[in-house]
């Protein structure tokens, strides 16, 4: 959306519609994460849509502003929004900017899916063996994890 | 595509002084790429060759694959160079600096001008002379960039800008100008404020005492330099026990490591000597600057 433009007596005010996605979901980058740039904006949307921060049909920032606000380069917040969109986040509206995916479908084969759910729980677990936590506790972990992530869910459904 | 900049083990004395010693680096197209270094270091030493303002005393220097010596003209036609001082007549108002700026170009997007001079908030009535040193450096950035050149050699381009209109130009006026191409419009930096170009950064180079001593994109730098730092219940462990780390610092019953890459593995090594605690950090790229220079570092 172009802003808008307000003149009042030689005040001119401007406001940006990309603001407003910015404030229901505001991203960061951690140089100190080791994660590269482009994939802490893809996690963080999954994660701000999986917690219900982005809701369904919702504008994302454009390129240009997200890029700005993180003061980062155009090409890896491109490169991130060309991953959610592959991965069915989101989608592309021409001249309209990025939208959250309203059905969320993922365009992906199951197996894919599973793969790389996979590659992530092996990471986990690696950790596990790292931080000396057990099978039987890493196991009672993941329940409480999820248990407290279902709640998190109720409760913005509930608002 | 062939590398936009490509210097191979670039030689050039001051008298007896090396201020290069054999640099070697390549730029590729769409890049923002970092040169960062000590001052002395040889930075501004290199650009000049790149411009052909110091000729080699050996090694070779590669503009769009041209040689500068020999193809002056052609090369300076497709860059642009914002140095750490400009300099204007101080005659000129800002407006006929600016004219007299895209006289020597073949493009001039009158555009970006307009939106670049109201952006920066200068008066195209205003003398020269009386500008501060950040306007003048604003002044030569617009010139750089409403000429749209293929590459845009910044030595210190923040240099005299208050943190406002710093903060301004890197998060706008250098995304706006590759953005027009992307693929196309390389970026070549030169600056110490390494944190605040961080987020811009794709590749970078770190130079100390005339040679290259890590070149690396800039996520994998991120993800491969990291901070191990162990607390022993008794005294730590003696530093020389892990091969491969890049620095080490013990206090008592601290150990502090600094790995690049064989992080894994030397991680592994640390918990097998059961310490009480373990933390794991990953470096910013000032840190990985500050780390590569102080090591002194394997030249690559």
């Amino acid at each position: 959306m172009a802003p808008s433009v307000f003149g009042f007596r030689g005040l001119t005010v401007i406001v940006s519609y990309d603001t407003v996605s910015l404030f229901s979901m505001t991203p960061h980058v951690n140089f100190k994460s080791g994660v590269p740039v482009y994939l802490q904006i893809v996690q963080q949307v999954k994660a701000a849509a999986a917690g219900g921060a982005l809701r369904p049909g919702e504008a994302l920032p454009s390129v240009r502003t997200l890029a700005e606000a993180l003061r980062i380069n155009r090409n890896t917040a491109a490169r991130a929004y060309a991953e959610l969109e592959s991965e069915g986040v989101i989608e592309t509206r021409q001249g309209a900017g990025c939208f959250l995916k309203a059905n969320g479908v993922s365009p992906l084969r199951r197996a894919v899916r599973s793969d790389r759910l996979a590659a992530e729980l092996d990471a986990v677990i690696v950790q596990a063996h790292h931080l000396q936590i057990g099978d039987e506790e890493l196991k009672a972990l993941l329940a409480e994890r999820l248990e407290a992530f279902r709640e998190r869910l109720q409760a913005r459904v509930a608002h | 595509m062939n590398p936009v900049i490509e210097i191979r083990d670039l030689v050039h004395r001051y008298g007896r002084t090396e201020a290069l010693q054999g640099l070697s680096l390549s730029v590729e197209p769409g890049c923002c790429h970092g040169f960062f270094g000590r001052n002395g270091a040889g930075k501004t030493t290199a650009i000049k060759c790149l411009l052909n303002l110091l000729r080699p005393a050996s090694g070779s220097v590669a503009v769009f694959g041209l040689d500068p010596a020999r193809a002056e003209a052609a090369i300076k036609g497709r860059l642009a160079y914002v140095p750490d001082f400009v300099a204007f007549y101080p005659w000129m108002n800002v407006r006929e600096a600016l004219e007299y700026q895209a006289s020597f170009r073949t493009r001039w997007n009158r555009d970006t001008e307009a939106s670049l001079l109201g952006r920066f908030g200068l008066d195209p009535r205003q003398p020269v002379h009386g500008l501060s040193k950040g306007q003048r450096t604003q002044l030569a950035l617009i010139g750089a960039i409403c000429a749209e050149p293929e590459l845009l050699v910044l030595d210190e381009p923040t240099s005299g800008l208050d943190p406002l209109v710093r903060r301004e130009f890197i998060q706008t006026v250098i995304g706006a100008y590759q953005e027009v191409d992307p693929g196309r419009r390389t970026v070549f930096v030169s600056t110490h404020l390494i944190s605040e170009f961080e987020g811009l950064i794709d590749r970078f180079t770190v130079v100390e005492q005339g040679r290259a001593v890590l070149t690396s994109d800039a996520d994998e730098a991120r993800s491969k330099f990291r901070r191990l730092r162990a607390q022993f219940e008794g005294e730590a462990p003696p530093g020389e026990a892990f091969r491969g780390a890049r620095s080490v610092r013990r206090e008592g019953r601290l150990l502090e490591l600094i790995v690049n890459g064989d992080g894994d593995r030397i991680l592994a090594d640390l918990r097998a000597r059961g310490p009480a605690s373990v933390e794991v950090e990953s470096l910013s790229l000032e840190e990985i600057f500050l780390t590569s220079i102080q090591t002194g570092g394997t030249p690559s």
